[in-house]
């Protein structure tokens, strides 16, 4: 048995603008999450956190140059 | 996942980095305050596919005194706040309504954005709270309903929208429309 047919999923509905197309996989990413084990989505969703992570971690910003990004105070 | 009961949920997920991150301060923060996690990482923590550089925490506002012992504590613990290394400064700002924001010392990302509880919204927040219980602690995170709520009818960028539905979709066979109206009216009242 496919793994779409072993957790009931749907197919994913392309969107006819990106706004609704965005809209459409958080809708579908979601009814995943909703269905499978957690150790199944989390494996996929920590390749995207911990490689941000990584990545800001190699490339570091002074805290006074990222709050002037973010435009907050700094002192 | 699963409800243990309706203010526990279990999850099993496999812990990233940002989740290791925020356990670890939690860990000291609790000492010394009450706190509610709000905000993004709440979906994230839930499964959206989406990073994020900073976790926001609303905690019990504190007198000058004790948010001293809790920064000292976060200084033993190898955190930096970014806006300043002044405690009074610190205080001053949260005093006045903003976040200040702590990271791992020498390290600007991922960081947590602290505040105080200072209006009605937030003070309710922190009194309407899901136990989020992990494979390395626990998380004390805001109720979905009022989650979606605040990203819908109050934050209101592409991202919250979609930060909103992903939780509502998740959660669709547990949450309480009526709730979420409710929060509505209240964040309207607020707005007004």
């Amino acid at each position: 048995m496919s793994i779409k047919k072993l957790f009931k999923m749907k197919w994913l509905k392309p969107g006819n603008n990106n706004n609704r197309d965005r809209m459409n996989f958080v809708k579908y990413w979601a009814d995943y999450v909703r269905t499978h084990p957690d150790d199944l989505w989390s494996k996929q969703q920590n390749v995207l956190i911990d490689s941000q992570i990584s990545g800001a971690r190699r490339f570091k910003h002074s805290p006074k140059k990222y709050l002037k990004i973010k435009n907050e105070p700094y002192s | 996942m699963e409800f243990i009961n309706k203010r526990t949920i279990k999850l099993d997920k496999i812990m990233n980095e940002l989740d290791k991150f925020i356990l670890e301060f939690i860990k000291i923060l609790e000492k010394h305050t009450d706190y509610v996690v709000v905000s993004g990482y709440v979906s994230i923590l839930f499964g959206r596919a989406r990073a994020t550089e900073d976790i926001d925490i609303l905690i019990k506002r504190l007198n000058k005194e004790k948010l001293s012992r809790l920064y000292n504590d976060l200084k033993k613990h190898g955190y930096w706040c970014l806006n300043t290394d002044n405690f009074n400064k610190i205080y001053s700002y949260l005093d006045d309504k903003l976040a200040v924001r702590f990271a791992l010392k020498n390290e600007t990302i991922p960081n947590v954005e602290v505040k105080f509880a200072n209006n009605r919204l937030a003070r309710e927040a922190l009194k309407d709270t899901l136990d989020v219980m992990t494979k390395l602690g626990k998380i004390k995170i805001s109720s979905i309903e009022r989650q979606i709520a605040v990203k819908r009818y109050y934050l209101k960028s592409d991202k919250d929208l979609e930060d909103a539905k992903h939780l509502e979709e998740l959660f669709k066979e547990h949450i309480d429309k009526s709730k979420i109206n409710e929060y509505k009216k209240i964040i309207q009242n607020e707005m007004a």
